[in-house]
């Protein structure tokens, strides 16, 4: 599963969140691929996936949290995804 | 100090502008003239300059409130204003994306009305508009 999370660069609040926000992510999906993106080095990407907010998160190139979920709130997004595709 | 009148014309606007943008909360005037009118300082006319160039930026006078709020605020840093800045221009990209993609399906329905002289009832750009959808054409 690839996640990407979509940052504005110079953001205190994304830098703060993202490693937590990682392991979370490590504990629910077993074959996790992070990425962490500048939306200005990736922009048309980010447009493509629908991103207006920062900071944002996609899932296997979903917009899935148009801002900063807590590690539980993403935890609990990718389980049920996982179990939605089992 | 100005009047309404005064201030419209240092800044270039009309004075309904001018009143849209106090009633927005975007200026305010500091006092009244003796004469009961309304009287505005210099820091209106920079706030009045602050909001013509950020709509030229195409920020809506919600987020520009925001901004000038931001302005203020002293925990606030240039990060932030810098993050809407970034959310600003991704809306103009998707804005242009889907105008962009407008611009594709009125191709589709010139390009495939071949014969302009044929009657209204069989126009083929208003049947397809009856459609559910445009047909995509291969390229």
């Amino acid at each position: 599963m690839k996640i990407e999370l979509f940052y504005s660069p110079g953001c205190q609040e994304c830098a703060a969140a993202q490693a937590s926000l990682k392991a979370a992510a490590q504990q629910a999906v077993a074959d996790l691929e992070w990425r962490e993106l500048s939306v200005l080095d990736e922009l048309d990407y980010a447009v493509e996936l629908g991103v207006l907010t920062l900071p944002s998160i996609a899932v296997d190139g979903e917009l899935v949290f148009s801002s900063l979920p807590t590690p539980k709130q993403l935890y609990e997004a990718l389980r049920r995804r996982t179990a939605r595709e089992a | 100090m100005f009047t309404i009148g005064k201030l419209a014309a240092v800044a270039e606007v009309t004075t309904d502008t001018l009143r849209y943008y106090e009633r927005e909360g975007l200026i305010e005037p500091v006092g009244k003239s003796p004469a009961g009118y309304r009287l505005y300082d210099k820091d209106s006319a920079r706030r009045i300059r602050f909001v013509k160039q950020a709509q030229h930026c195409g920020f809506t006078l919600a987020e520009i409130r925001e901004l000038l709020v931001l302005r203020r605020r002293d925990a606030a840093c240039c990060g932030d204003v810098r993050t809407r800045a970034i959310e600003k221009k991704l809306q103009l990209e998707n804005k242009i994306r889907a105008m962009r993609a407008m611009s594709k399906a009125l191709d589709r329905l010139i390009a495939d009305c071949a014969d302009e002289t044929r009657p209204v009832e069989e126009c083929t750009i208003l049947a397809a508009l009856e459609r559910t959808t445009i047909p995509e054409r291969a390229h």
